[in-house]
């Protein structure tokens, strides 16, 4: 009978249940999918980072998970919301506190369990299409890489079951302990009084003040080393509390004092946002700190990857350099767009211990080295080398015309000599070919098989920790380990942003079963529906824009830290796009916020002409 | 020479018309409120009172006949039109206050005003006058947690009197009160409509009808009676309700 009705309920806010669970889904999904990359040994042993990774995978699970928990809550208390009416009426109708926490429990579990399973396999699809989009996009190698990784799975089931009846059991206990009346009438009246000016403005003036210090710190990292960091963390965390806590309020009660307020719901969309700005100060802040760390996480970690080429550009002028090479590697580096080559002869005697060049091709066609003119900035110049430059191996050109050779000419030394001399020399002429791109993201596939088949020719010696050499290897080697920073910053960035404008959401939602008293009245004093919407449509986009703009002012001092201490250069500019996708994603769970909020609160016009 | 404030004429109202089962709460109701009456509307519950207070109060459409406010023909009107014609010419009492927390005494009176774009001055001397007749003036800049019950109602009264409107409407505004509290509401619509407001009640509850001068009692979707108070004491007209409800009911 109770079950029957239980169902009954829940058919008929279906709508709501399939926000509900489509969230939980995706945040299991999202789980399931970095634990199946992160702990998978596939993944993490054959990146070159290796166990680097792994720590850094490890130290993301666990913020993962604390985002998960609060999710999962927020998520709950929906749920909940949503509920009490129909529990209240069972315990009016007389039913046992036994007989409904065991009712609550199973809702909660049942709901859990299945959102697991299908996030589960959701997740699998997840990480196939991810995995796929990582070895092309960032060249990072998956090879023999299964999405479907068990350990991942048990990770996900064990936490997610844990969570689910933790969950359950704090329904129950929260409901039995409230009356049925309560229940019934939860629609509870906000007991609202003005805060006094005094303490709002001081606390006003300190949360700038405080914010103000935590970005100055951040800022002078140089000097203030670590206790930057600290100086960062306690004082940003106060002052964006006391930022919501009293000076949003303070500046929507300067709007209230205008004349705009006398305007249509104007007054009222202003101390309801007001209202709600204080009491949800808590999770305000929290999703404020964390769409900052989310933000930071992308920006930091694009910033690192794009810096790549930087790097590798003052590292040596050429990508690649091929001692003769074949007709397919030829025709290979033809296939390049934009590019510069050069040829030299060069002779190998063993015995002198010395690789011959003919002087006068350099002094035909000068070699260009690359050499960084502030290596703080990654500021780097190309120069055309001078013979001399060459002769001197302590020099950079040397240097450079060294680490594009054969690898096991390396330790030879480097000659040039007249063509009458070289001539003279008893052994084959080879032909080092090198090749300079003008942009190396976009040749790096065609590099890529070049440097394939080059040590394939050079044979086993290349395996054993000689590279080809030239500008292409160091590319491919930072790649590979800022290319796992940078899945974890997007990976990280993109899940917390999800989960955190979900935990919003859903925080919004559980409180509009209470607003719909306010909206009806409303609609009955002849507030016309689109005012009802406007309004609504006012402060949802206060509680979703407030933290999110502090969260862009936090990070973009934030980087000043990276800057400042020469780990980022140019982030300004990834700064913004990661601000520009970032605000699109939140913009869609502002409307589902809205769409949703509006159809519990706004009354059905009886009327639709 | 009386104005009429509302006029009804054969109001039906079917549900679910198109539905697997239409049922038809209003069968055909005809009336009309005078200016300055204090009209109760009486019958069991599920007679279909909140039907009829809705298609008057601009809140539903009947399925036939029309409804004129103010000589004014309201059942053919778009929904925007309805919520314009709600805040400018109807003032509603509602069950529990209703009254927005976060807004003062002065703010909450001043809502109807606000939503028709008034200038802030208007909508002060408004204010004034309005909370002037019940005595409230010096509540204003108060929270509704600060207000005791009976001053939260006064509060709700004043801002269904701002406006101006042609009639009050009340839908069982004492339903959910405590007697003091339920006493307390009705004294101050006695109140209003002494000073010439129109005002309409619905309700089952006898007690609340005796303040009423009118009553018409609605039975399956029909009026069935109407009695007068014809400057009979309100407790006599107490006892003439009690009478009449035990020969309707029957
Ligand atoms: N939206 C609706 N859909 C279908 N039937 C309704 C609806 N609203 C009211 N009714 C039915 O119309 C009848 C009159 O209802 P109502 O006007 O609310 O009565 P009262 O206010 O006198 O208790 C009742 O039988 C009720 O079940
Ligand atoms: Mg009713």
């Amino acid at each position: 009978m109770l079950f029957k009705i239980s169902l009954s309920g829940v058919k008929s806010r279906w709508k709501d249940y399939l926000v509900l669970f489509s969230g939980m889904m995706i945040t299991t999904a999202i789980f399931y999918m970095f634990e199946a990359i992160s702990t998978n040994d596939k993944f993490t042993t054959s990146s070159p980072v290796g166990q680097n990774a792994k720590f850094v995978f490890i130290f993301g699970s666990i913020l993962l998970a604390i985002i998960t928990l609060v999710y999962v809550f927020y998520a709950n208390n929906f749920l909940m919301s949503m509920r009490k009416h129909d529990y209240g009426l069972f315990m009016m109708l007389g039913a046992k506190s036994k007989v409904i926490s065991k009712l609550i429990i199973l809702e909660t579990l049942v709901i859990g369990l299945a959102s697991t399973f299908v996030g589960i396999i959701l997740g699998v699809g997840f990480t196939k299409g991810l995995s796929g989009l990582l070895s092309s996009q960032i060249h990072v190698s998956l090879t023999n890489f299964s999405a479907f990784y068990m350990p991942a799975v048990w990770a996900t089931l064990i936490l997610f079951l844990v969570l689910f009846v933790i969950a359950g059991l704090v329904n129950a206990r929260t409901f039995t302990k409230t009356s049925a009346l309560n229940l019934l009438r939860s629609n509870q009246e906000s007991d609202w009084k003005d805060p006094k000016k005094r303490t709002l403005f001081v606390q006003a003036v300190g949360g700038l003040v405080l914010l103000a210090i935590g970005y100055y710190a951040m800022y002078d990292i140089n000097h203030l080393q670590l206790l930057a960091i600290g100086i960062g963390l306690i004082t940003i965390v106060l002052g964006t509390y006391f930022v919501f806590n009293s000076f949003f309020v303070m500046i929507l009660e300067a709007v209230q004092r205008s004349n705009t307020s006398y305007k249509g719901l104007n007054n009222f969309t202003i101390s309801q946002l007001k209202f709600r700005i204080r009491d949800y100060t808590k999770i305000l802040s929290v999703v404020s700190l964390l769409f900052a760390l989310a933000l930071g996480a992308i920006t930091v970690g694009i910033g690192f990857q794009r810096m790549v080429p930087m790097m590798a550009a003052g590292n040596n002028a050429y990508a690649v350099g091929l001692t003769n090479p074949s007709p397919k590697m030829k025709s290979l580096v033809g296939d390049i767009d934009g590019k510069a080559q050069v040829t030299y002869q060069q002779k190998v005697d063993p015995g002198s211990k010395s690789v011959y060049y003919r002087a006068s091709q350099f002094e035909a066609q000068p070699f260009k080295y690359a050499h960084f003119t502030n290596q703080a900035q990654l500021k780097s110049k190309i120069d055309n080398a001078s013979l001399t430059q060459l002769k001197d191996r302590a020099s950079t050109a040397y240097a450079g015309l060294n680490n594009l050779q054969a690898p096991l000419t390396r330790n030879l030394r480097i000659r040039l000599v007249s063509d009458t001399t070289f001539n003279r020399i008893n052994a084959k002429a080879n032909t080092l070919l090198l090749v300079r791109v003008n942009d190396m993201d976009a040749a790096a596939t065609t590099l890529s098989k070049i440097t394939n088949l080059q040590t394939r020719q050079y044979g086993k010696k290349v395996s054993e920790g000689l590279g080809v050499g030239g500008a292409y290897e160091t590319y491919q080697l930072l790649k590979g380990v800022f290319g796992s920073l940078e899945f974890m910053g997007i990976f990280l960035g993109i899940a917390f942003l999800a989960m955190l404008a979900s935990c919003l959401m859903f925080k919004i939602l559980s409180g509009a079963a209470s607003d719909k008293a306010r909206f009806e009245m409303l609609n009955k004093i002849g507030a016309r529906k689109s005012v009802l919407n406007r309004s609504i449509a006012v402060q949802i986009l206060g509680l979703f824009i407030l933290p999110a703009v502090l969260g862009i002012i936090d990070v973009a001092f934030g980087l000043q830290m990276f800057i400042k201490a020469n780990l980022l250069h140019g982030a300004y500019q990834t700064f913004g796009w990661s601000v520009l996708g970032f605000s699109i994603l939140y913009l869609i769970y502002y409307g589902i916020t809205v769409m949703i909020y509006s159809k519990i609160v706004v009354p059905k016009t009886k009327v639709e002409k | 020479m009386t104005t009429e404030i509302v006029r009804t004429k054969d109001l039906h109202k079917i549900y679910d018309q198109n539905g697997p089962k239409p049922y038809e709460a209003l069968k055909g109701i005809t009336f009309s409120v005078q200016q300055g009456e204090f009209v109760g509307i009486m019958g069991a519950s599920g007679s279909g009172k909140t039907t009829l207070l809705n298609i008057m109060a601009t809140l539903d459409q009947p399925t036939s006949g029309s409804v004129e406010i103010d000589g004014k023909d309201v059942t053919n009107l778009t929904a925007n039109q309805m919520s314009d014609f709600r805040s400018e010419k109807l003032g509603f009492i509602f069950q529990d206050f209703n009254l927005l927390e976060t807004l003062t005494a002065q703010e909450n009176i001043a809502l109807p005003l606000s939503l028709q774009n008034k200038k802030p001055g208007e909508t002060k001397q408004a204010v004034e006058a309005a909370t002037k007749k019940l005595g409230i003036d010096d509540l204003l800049s108060k929270y509704p947690t600060q207000l005791s019950g009976g001053q939260k109602q006064r509060v709700a009264a004043a801002r269904a009197l701002v406006a101006n409107p042609s009639i009050i409407f009340g839908d069982e505004p004492t339903g959910a009160l405590d007697s003091t509290n339920a006493r307390e509401l009705l004294d101050t619509l006695t109140n209003i409509n002494q000073q010439g407001v129109s005002i309409l009640l619905v309700t089952h509850d006898p007690f609340s009808a005796s303040f009423c001068k009118r009553i018409l009692f609605i039975k399956d979707g029909k009026i069935g009676d109407e009695i007068d108070a014809d400057g009979k004491s309100r407790n006599e007209f107490y006892q003439q309700i009690l009478e009449k409800l035990g020969t309707f009911e029957q």
